[in-house]
């Protein structure tokens, strides 16, 4: 088999421990279905492995390393949903992929399939660390330092079946960006990671620690800022120790790393986590570039080669063709090599379900990835997916290709391109649905060139506090709440996940479902009426406040 | 997931749980028979609940269910959840009309 593109190709270590994992797994299936273990001994079992219980049926979250597949893995999902599922699937925010009506009694069936193309679904759930993310335009973005995806891999290695970090206080999530763009909310993370290149041709890490969303939103605070590669781990660990150590177990709600990190202060969680390190046998946990450079052979790198006249190839297209150029111009990323573009296929039709695919679109993404992109896709932590390497003067066959199937929403960045999480259509701990807003404001902004007109704008929406959908993070947030039984939605303005990371400021008094989604329509014709040349909605709300769009927004008419 | 439940006037309780074996939504029926309408529900006051919901519980493994709570209904043919959690586990989810489910048989 050759190495795939993209992400680290597995060895028969890896390969045994899934087996012996599964086989564990489906043993404690059959006692729970025997009886011989009870559904609150059974709970954290199926935690551990991806498998949840929600509204209608069991949810398989399955993990997405990186956030990057192949076409086969793609293919997998697609083989899943139609087989096991009910023809589609739901692609998260932390780059992951989840199926809402699974079988427990099938779930063994599922592992294995999964497992004949090396994908699993641990770390998905339960207090460990969590499956790592990263930035999806890595080791093609033009603006990108280093290819984070090789210490993502490391990360991997090191955390899974880590036996201290087995039962954390809670969940504990780790995103890493080699790009002076932050794409992956690095200060929202329970550890965050800036790779960037340092003077010995080694990579170094800026290390942000205490970041999260849910209940509790708090920006994370740089620890350390310049960590060399062979003391990565070991920071890591001694890190995660002293959380390990100290983090609250008494309060659920107290119990992420970022709680303890408010408590003690920035400067004493360094010195706690330096007094670790000081202890600990660092020989141990180096990481040497010998160990680097094994795994980064371990990764297949694209041959790019693109003809001269590509870039003129595509201008031509796109003067031809306005809905084409539309798409390019919100769809596409530079690329680190000349020639070739990033694209971003929208998972977010007019008045669809924002990170939803059906078999159907998996397997024909899969298809593209192969014809278009080197085999490899890779999923956003905005729902969407990205082909990481196109030729450009293929570009408009590729855009071609996603029009037949309804893949070709010209949205990336704007009012269109909605995340929401699953709501109380499918979650056991919503207050509110979140799809159906989020397909009604879909609609209601449908408009290609509405949407460009518009501009970058973000709309995030969660169903409860838990904040999966990063309200707190949107330019606009929308977040559930339960007023007597009913579904109300409370609006908030400014949240950012990016460089400037920020968090979103409550407008007003929460409103019904329609009400929110006119409120919104008024609050983005105000915007559009008082920009300034140039101004995107957080610039004009950076100018003036959020007075003018409380005003919009609760104007009754 | 066990919550408080206040019972209303014109409203009673039916029970409900998921299937072990593959979770789907169900009600218990006036013969203890789990089935996967609502309108099959056997409708509870509240002082009957008690001791239904404790038997029902203890005999969850047996009947091959998970997670049995009751759920305030309006008095109803069928019976009506009051909260939107518990018509969308009634009627299935509100963004795939294709799911929908029977809620009588
Ligand atoms: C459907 C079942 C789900 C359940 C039961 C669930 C549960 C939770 C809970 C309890 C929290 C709060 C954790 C805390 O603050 O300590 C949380 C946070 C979060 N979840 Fe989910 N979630 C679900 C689905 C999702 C989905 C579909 C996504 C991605 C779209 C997601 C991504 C996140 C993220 C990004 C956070 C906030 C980041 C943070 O951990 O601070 N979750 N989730
Ligand atoms: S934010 Fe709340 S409603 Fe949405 S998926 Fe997370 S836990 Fe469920």
């Amino acid at each position: 088999m050759s190495v795939p593109v993209g992400h680290y190709q597995y060895d028969q270590i890896d390969r045994d421990f899934l087996e012996a994992r599964i086989a564990e797994f489906s043993e404690q299936v059959a006692r729970r279905i025997d009886g011989s273990l009870s559904e609150d001994e059974f709970k954290p079992l199926r935690l551990m492995n991806g498998l949840y219980l929600q509204l209608h049926a069991y949810m398989l979250r399955i993990a997405i390393p990186y956030g990057t597949i192949d076409s086969k893995q793609m293919r997998m999902f697609a083989h899943i949903a139609r087989h096991y599922d009910r023809d589609y699937g739901h692609f998260t925010t932390r780059q992951n992929i989840q199926f809402n009506w699974i079988k427990l009694e099938e779930t063994p069936d599922i592992l294995r399939d999964l497992a004949t193309v090396d994908m699993h679904a641990i770390q998905t759930s339960g207090n460990c660390i969590r499956n790592v993310t990263s930035d999806e335009f890595a080791g093609a973005a033009a603006d990108e330092l280093v290819d984070p995806r090789v210490h993502a891999e490391i990360l991997r290695q090191w955390s899974t079946l880590h036996p201290e970090f087995t039962f954390l206080p809670r969940k504990f999530k780790i995103a890493i960006s080699g790009s002076p763009h932050d794409r992956v909310a690095a200060r929202f993370h329970d550890i965050g990671i800036l790779a960037r290149p340092g003077d010995d041709g080694r990579t170094v890490f800026r290390i942000f620690v205490g970041g999260g969303l849910g209940r509790t939103p708090i920006i994370g605070q740089e620890i350390f800022d310049s960590v060399p590669e062979e003391r990565l781990l070991a920071t890591l660990e001694a890190i995660v120790r002293v959380y390990n150590a100290h983090g609250r177990r008494d309060n659920i709600y107290k119990a992420r790393i970022k709680i303890l990190v408010q408590a003690l202060g920035i400067d004493a969680y360094r010195e706690a986590v330096e007094a670790e390190l000081a202890q600990m046998d660092l020989e141990h946990y180096r990481l040497t570039p010998e160990m680097v450079d094994a795994i980064q052979a371990r990764f297949a790198v694209p041959e790019l080669s693109a003809p001269e006249n590509a870039a003129q190839e595509l201008a031509n297209r796109q003067r031809e063709n306005p809905e084409f150029d539309l798409w390019v111009r919100s769809n596409t990323h530079p690329h680190r090599e000349a020639g070739h573009i990033i694209a971003v296929v929208s998972l977010k039709p007019a008045g669809g379900i924002p990170g939803d695919a059906t078999s159907a679109q998996m397997d024909r993404l899969a298809d593209l990835a192969d014809e278009y992109s080197f085999g490899e896709l890779r999923i956003t932590h905005l729902q969407n997916i990205v082909l990481g390497h196109v030729r450009q003067d293929r570009l408009y066959d590729l855009w071609s290709s996603l029009k037949e199937v309804d893949l070709a929403s010209a949205n990336i960045g704007l009012i269109g391109d909605i995340v929401a999480c699953p709501g109380l259509d499918y979650c056991a701990l919503a207050n509110a649905r979140s799809i159906p807003i989020a397909q009604k404001l879909g609609a209601r902004f449908g408009d290609a060139s509405l949407q460009a007109e518009i501009g970058a704008l973000r709309i995030n929406i969660s169903g409860c506090i838990n904040a999966c959908g990063h309200h707190h993070a949107g330019h606009i947030g929308l977040l559930g709440v339960d007023k007597r039984g009913e579904e109300f939605f409370q609006i908030t303005l400014g949240g950012r996940a990016e460089n400037g990371a920020s968090i979103g400021t409550i407008l007003g008094p929460a409103l019904p479902e329609d009400d929110t989604v006119d409120a919104i329509a008024r609050l983005v014709d105000r915007y559009l009426g008082i920009r300034k040349d140039g101004e995107t909605f957080l610039d004009t709300l950076d100018r003036l406040g959020d007075a003018p769009f409380k005003e919009a927004a609760y104007e009754t008419v | 997931m066990k919550r408080p439940v206040r019972v209303g006037a014109g409203e009673k309780l039916v029970l409900t749980a998921n299937r072990l074996l593959d979770g789907t939504i169900v009600w218990r029926d006036r013969l203890g028979r789990w089935r996967p309408v609502i309108g099959a529900a056997e409708k509870l006051d509240a002082e009957r609940v008690g001791d239904v919901l404790e038997l029902a519980q203890i005999r969850a493994q047996e009947d091959g269910v998970v997670g049995v709570y009751e759920v305030a209904v309006r008095d109803v043919d069928p019976p009506e959840p009051v909260t939107v959690r518990e018509r969308i586990r009634a009627h299935g989810p509100t963004v795939h009309p294709e799911f929908a489910v029977e809620t009588v048989q």
